[in-house]
């Protein structure tokens, strides 16, 4: 009989009971969206930041090496600072995770081209797309770590040299030569600029430091939490050298995560209480018309429990009918906000579904404070017309 | 021997200033129809909705079924209407989204537990068996009376209280409401029943008229 009543008492009422429907309906559309991209955001967002390039740097420890993101790379310091390459990226390859979007080593020297002094990187080239996103290129990268005749050079060097893809270029330093054709010309807004860019066999036979690196540069995605961890685990894996945030990157990232974390929970709880604000107007009205029927059903000896116990359960079924279908459209909203702002379709976990629904039906329980008053309904005063 | 199964000793309700009840007092053996008789304003249904327990009472005792209505509070009262009570309206009172047959197994919910096949029999008693999927408002006056009668009847209640039955319905119907009376009556089912119609306050065993909140010095036995 339960479900029948509730069921007559859901029809009975259906054009005053929509209106609070939409109103749980839209609500829940817009947290659940919120609550999709909450969820989603911290990975959008890593993706983002790592656009922004290396985010941490391991270099021997006491090196003097304290690169910031847009700091000019150090050309060689002599042995001090050198690391053996083996062991740290066998640490990096042990530790490795999906989170590590790009990792390469570096090697700088300070090495002549036409009798004038230029600083050559030795590096992966094959990474720098990954570990560099925003540099723009004129010409072509560099796909392969083995490939010793090809270079990127800068665009200050290219001006300087009178350089284009595929002109030669003829690196001295020392009694070593090396001669390398340009691939491309890049444009970094940096230090990088007055750089050339070999892949690092070429400037170590160059240097003639075999195996030796000075810096390995690093892209790892996440939270701060993540990339700390990371950290953690490489400290332990390579005890005599230094593992370091770059500070001004990870600190910002940090922060606007936080600080959109704070504005969709701070927007959820308006919308929360915005929703609760509609449907407590409507059940006050509802409550006003079921006068009638309350003093009605205490007369015929319904307990208070009971009757209550209908209209909270119509309210419930309210709340729930609106979280779901709102839960629907919310991710619909959510993948539309994804392929707008991210360029990428937001993928909402499935906790978000029950998590909604609850949050409404307990939003549509606090709409429902004025089906209280229903408890001091006098049957006699009802049941003579008053 | 006969059972006493109303009692009402110096019965008195205010409200306000306003004296509704001063100090009635009679008794009802069970299985007897009385008539309360009087004229507007004489608290005849001011003392049915006490006897209902619906209102209580500012002093004096009322006494159903050996209950003591005083001393029931909000939630005994509640259990009382729906154990013991049937209440038959001249407005009929049914829940208008409910069908005929719901409309009498909502009482049946708020008894104890529903039976549709006992509902279903109650209203065929009262010559409603083609009428159980009707809403209120696609039934006659005399049917939604009907109806009413059989959702008092279907707790098998101890006592009847019927205010102006009949005082909304058409000669026909207010016939066919009576006979249901007067069925329940040979049932020996108790009937306390508000009327102002003198020729249908003869159909009861005894009246009781009721004048200013006061008894009035009437016959008792009619």
């Amino acid at each position: 009989m339960f479900g029948r009543l509730l069921w007559k008492l859901l029809r009975s009422n259906l054009p005053r009971l929509a209106v609070a429907l939409v109103a749980v309906t839209s609500g829940a559309t817009v947290i659940s969206a919120l609550l999709d991209l909450q969820f989603d955001i911290d990975r959008k967002l890593t993706q983002e930041f790592r656009a922004l390039g290396a985010n941490v740097v391991i270099s021997r420890a006491h090196s003097g090496l304290a690169l910031g993101a847009n700091e000019p790379r150090s050309e060689v310091r002599g042995s001090p600072s050198l690391m053996d390459q083996a062991p740290v990226l066998a640490a990096i390859e042990r530790t490795r995770t999906s989170d590590v979007v790009a990792a390469a080593p570096f090697l700088y020297i300070v090495a002549r081209a036409e009798a004038t002094p230029v600083v050559v990187a030795g590096t992966w080239l094959d990474q720098t797309p990954t570990l560099d996103p925003t540099w723009k290129l004129e010409g072509r990268w560099v796909r392969s770590r083995e490939d010793q005749t090809s270079c990127l050079i800068g665009r200050n060097v290219a001006r300087q040299f009178k350089l284009a893809p595929p002109g030669d270029l003829d690196l001295q330093y020392l009694d070593h030569h090396a001669q390398v054709r340009v691939a491309g010309v890049i444009d970094a807004g940096g230090a990088e600029d007055n750089q050339v860019f070999v892949n690092l066999p070429v400037a170590e036979k160059l240097a003639n430091v075999g195996d030796q690196i000075q810096l390995v540069e690093m892209s790892i995605q996440g939270t701060g939490t993540t990339i700390t961890r990371r950290m953690a685990q490489l400290a332990v894996e390579l005890p005599d050298d230094e593992v370091r945030p770059i500070r001004a990157a990870t600190e910002a990232e940090g922060k606007l995560l936080d600080r959109t974390r704070l504005l969709i929970a701070l927007m959820v709880a308006l919308i929360l209480v915005l929703t609760a604000l509609c449907v407590l107007a409507t059940m006050a009205a509802l409550a006003m018309e079921r006068r009638k029927d309350v003093g009605l059903m205490k007369a015929l000896g319904g307990s208070m429990a009971r009757i209550v116990g209908l209209f909270l359960a119509e309210v419930s079924t309210l709340g729930a009918v609106g979280g779901l279908i709102g839960c629907a459209m919310g991710m619909v909203l959510a993948r539309w906000v994804g392929q707008r702002v991210f360029g990428a379709s937001i993928n909402p976990p499935w906790d978000i579904f029950p998590l909604t629904t609850v949050l409404m039906m307990g939003v549509a329980l606090a709409g429902a404070l004025p089906l209280r008053f229903l408890g001091k309904v006098k049957p006699a005063v009802i049941l003579r017309g008053e | 021997m006969t059972e006493t199964l109303v009692e009402v000793e110096q019965l008195r309700k205010e409200f306000g200033n306003v004296r509704a009840l001063d100090g009635v007092s009679f008794a009802v053996d069970a299985g007897e129809w009385i008539a309360i008789m009087g004229p507007s304003g004489s608290g005849k249904t001011t003392l049915i909705n006490i006897l209902g327990g619906l209102d209580t009472p500012t002093s004096g005792r009322a006494i159903v079924d050996q209950t003591d209505l005083a001393r029931l509070d909000e939630a005994g009262l509640t259990r009382f209407r729906a154990e013991k009570i049937g209440f038959i309206f001249q407005q009929f009172h049914l829940v208008p989204y409910l069908t005929a047959l719901e409309n009498v197994m909502l009482a049946q919910y708020f008894h104890s537990t529903t039976d549709e096949h006992e509902a279903r029999a109650e209203l065929e008693r009262v010559g409603l068996g083609d009428r159980l999927d009707h809403l209120p408002g696609e039934l006659s006056g005399g049917e939604q009376q009907r109806v009413a009668v059989a959702r008092a009847l279907i707790n098998q209640p101890k006592l009847i209280l019927a205010d102006e039955p009949t005082g909304n319905l058409d000669e026909a119907n207010e016939q066919i409401v009576l006979g249901l009376l007067r069925k329940l009556h040979s049932e020996r089912h108790t009937i306390l029943m508000v009327t102002h119609a003198p020729q249908i306050g003869a159909l009861a065993d005894r009246r009781i008229d009721l004048h200013h909140g006061r008894l009035a010095p009437a016959p008792a036995r009619v």
